[in-house]
């Protein structure tokens, strides 16, 4: 790899370190997204489109595969909602979410709520709200969310965590 | 012999030619009521198909079962016993399934404004005298291939895209936008390919999901230039593939052949099942075109009856040329790092893309597995029909392809690969870089069979060049190597058929000849060249020599077309038509 001019993005060959990485944490293997055909389907449909943000999911694989670096402040990265309309119409089915998923937790650029959730599914394999309450209180009340909180009464209930059979 | 021929689409009508012409029995069973199959319903080749079939609708040895199909079979001594729907049973000694292919019904996608491309076809039908208001049309090519459910690609697709947008262009001059992932054409296509591009027709690579349907229009939402845009069409066509006729299983279980995953006819020998005396041909073995579908139908009924007599005549032999692929697999392997470039401007030589792009994936992915690092930049590649399972294959076993979109281009300086987008510059360092123009020596200076002849409609003969030429392999039209016999056994079909054909030949005064060379222009077969002959002239008195050209006849290749004599100026060619 060489660096010469600024606008100029060089790129290596081989997969770097850090991208098998993310693929390894997406949980499915590289060649379930090096499939892609490049149709730019999955950006015709993205919903992050829909604020007038130029964003090509397909872009983001493809610096996948060529060691290119992806910013912090990609749309993608930052207003992806999850909602999985690429996944469903793109021709291979691909799992883009989980690819950016994977670019958020590498890139640290998680909120604090989302770390919490994750946290949770991670000990006890699902969702235990007072532990996601706890750890992302300040969190939550810098953003405004606890105006919320009178409304998650309505249904939370505290129990001690329950656990997923089998873990 | 009997023979027995599933499907009366273009390639059943072609296998039974060439029985007919052997003298053999020939049933055709149709499930329509009339012959036809997807040919028919294409406004511009219906009249080529009915040309076809009316040379042997007539036939004494032609038997025609319309509106049945197979329910049953039994095996009665190396023949079969088949039972008809509701029309009692019939005996044969082999059978051709010819059972073609079922255009995608894209269910989700359709709309009132966004038509598949059968459906606009039928539209811009010369016989509709007023069309709809089309000031914008959108093509989108690649609806129901290429994809998790239906991985093979339909080969067929962009090239009715372009013949559309010909008859389209031909009648209305509408904007026409085309979405493509790779424009999959063959031959002279290409050509047409630069004449629309130069015309105004927008090519983009870019697909899209995304339509806003409303009373007056179809907006879609694609993504180009680094950016979305959002466009308004008239109509949207969708190109939908063609995929394996359901009945297929049925007939499997019937007659017990067996059929592959995506459910085409298994081919253990060229154009032959894996049941003894069963012969496979057309869209039953793949997605092809028209003329490809010929070839097959006279190829299935060829090797039919070489089954039968054990092998064919020298005299059919010797007229059939073939030419081995060369080997381009000459890369040296210690590298590092490899690019391919599959990109050429030149249009006389993208008739290559289908032969190099399958050979560029080859070496790439034999490169992948020894663990080098494999990239393929490609302006455009042609992988129809099972080649899109190898382009799969490379993609997964870690080849990076990077396509070039329009107004993209590769840059190469000190070992160092550049491609100018809109935005920013992408760049690869590699060791070795191995690029069309390293093969553009194999293509120069030869004649292949398909460089002006493509078109089903102006030539109907896959394999011949002239009559006593037919090309098969690499001179042909250099393609993957599971056509080889294929074509070997069209063409020894089309050897067959081209036998004591009765023709009637102009016949040329030379004396009279002023050589102005208007039959030369005029003959589509290019069967009249012009001789430089020394000629004796008498002006006021002594006599002396001239040299003028004339039109000398090339009996070979000339088909008795009559348009030489009809553009004659001077009634020089003419016809002795026998008086019945």
């Amino acid at each position: 790899m060489q660096q010469t001019d600024n606008n100029i993005e060089h790129t290596i060959f081989n997969i770097e370190h850090l991208n098998k990485k993310i693929i390894g944490m997406s949980g499915y293997k590289r060649e379930d997204f090096s499939v892609c055909l490049g149709c730019k389907i999955c950006a015709s449909v993205c919903t992050v489109n829909d604020l007038s943000i130029d964003a090509n999911p397909q872009e983001l694989l493809s610096s996948l595969f060529l060691g290119r670096t992806v910013e912090k402040n990609h749309p993608l990265v930052l207003f992806c909602t999850n909602c999985y309309r690429c996944t469903h119409n793109c021709p291979w089915g691909i799992r883009i979410p989980e690819i950016i998923r994977a670019f958020r937790e590498t890139l640290g650029i998680e909120s604090q709520f989302e770390k919490a959730f994750k946290g949770a599914v991670k000990i006890w394999g699902r969702v235990y709200e007072p532990y996601v309450f706890l750890k992302s209180a300040t969190y939550m009340l810098k953003e405004g969310y606890i105006r919320y909180v009178p409304k998650w009464f309505e249904y939370i209930s505290f129990h001690l965590p329950y656990k997923i059979k089998g873990r | 012999m009997n023979i027995l021929i599933i499907g009366g689409g273009i390639s059943g009508i072609s296998a039974a030619k060439v029985l007919l012409k052997t003298h053999h029995k020939v049933t055709i069973v149709e499930k329509s009521e009339a012959p036809g199959g997807l040919m028919e319903k294409i406004a511009n080749c219906r009249i080529g198909f009915k040309t076809f079939y009316d040379e042997i609708r007539d036939d004494p040895n032609l038997t025609v079962i319309k509106g049945t199909c197979v329910i049953d079979a039994e095996r009665v001594n190396g023949s079969f016993k088949i039972h008809l729907e509701g029309q009692g049973h019939i005996d044969a000694d082999r059978i051709i399934i010819s059972s073609g292919l079922v255009p995608y019904d894209p269910k989700h996608l359709k709309g009132k404004r966004i038509i598949t491309s059968l459906e606009y076809d039928a539209m811009i039908d010369q016989k509709n005298v007023e069309l709809p208001e089309i000031n914008k049309i959108a093509f989108v090519l690649c609806v129901g291939s290429r994809g998790n459910e239906y991985p093979l690609c339909s080969s067929v697709c962009c090239s009715y895209s372009l013949r559309e947008i010909k008859w389209t262009l031909q009648r209305i001059k509408p904007e026409i936008t085309v979405f493509y992932n790779d424009l999959r054409f063959f031959g002279q296509e290409f050509y047409m390919e630069k004449v629309f591009r130069d015309a105004g027709v927008n090519f983009i690579r870019a697909n899209s999901r995304y339509f806003d349907e409303d009373e007056n229009g179809v907006t879609i939402r694609y993504y180009n230039d680094n950016r979305i845009i959002e466009d308004r069409f008239d109509y949207v066509v969708l190109s939908i593939g063609l995929h394996p006729n359901p009945e297929l299983k049925s007939l499997s279980e019937v007659f017990g052949f067996t059929l592959n995953e995506y459910g085409f006819i298994k081919e253990v020998e060229p154009l032959k099942t894996d049941i003894e005396g069963i012969y496979v041909s057309g869209g039953a073995l793949e997605p092809m075109n028209i003329k490809d579908a010929i070839l097959t139908g006279f190829g299935a009924s060829s090797k039919c009856l070489s089954d039968l007599n054990g092998g064919f005549d020298d005299t059919i032999e010797n007229k059939i040329s073939y030419e081995d692929t060369p080997d381009i697999d000459n890369i040296p392997v210690d590298l590092n790092s490899y690019l391919f470039y599959l990109g050429i401007d030149d249009p006389s030589f993208k008739m290559f893309y289908e032969f190099l792009s399958e050979s560029f994936i080859n070496i790439a992915q034999k490169l992948c597995e020894l663990g080098k690092n494999v990239c393929i930049v490609t302006q455009n590649l042609v992988m129809p029909s099972y080649g899109e399972l190898l382009y799969e294959n490379a993609r997964r076993k870690g080849v990076i392809f990077v396509h070039l979109e329009e107004g993209q281009s590769l840059k190469v300086e000190n070992s160092t690969a550049y491609i100018h987008g809109q935005k920013d510059v992408l760049s690869f360092s590699f060791d070795k870089m191995v690029s069309f123009n390293d093969y553009i020596e194999l293509f120069k200076n030869k004649e292949f069979l398909f460089q002006y002849r493509t078109e089903p409609q102006i030539r109907w003969n896959p394999t011949k060049w002239d009559r006593k030429h037919f090309f098969y392999g690499f001179c042909r039209y250099p393609r993957s190597e599971r056509w080889k016999m294929r074509e070997y056994f069209g063409a020894v079909g089309e050897v067959i058929l081209d036998m004591e054909e009765e023709r009637v030949y102009p016949t040329l005064s030379e004396e009279r000849c002023s050589g102005c060379g208007s039959c030369k222009d005029a003959c589509p077969q290019s069967a009249i060249e012009m001789i430089v002959h020394e000629k004796p002239l008498s002006v006021f008195g002594p006599n002396f020599e001239t040299r003028e050209p004339i039109a000398h006849i090339k009996e070979d290749v000339c088909v008795g077309c009559g348009l030489c004599a009809s553009v004659c100026p001077s009634d020089v060619i003419s016809y002795e038509v026998p008086f019945k």
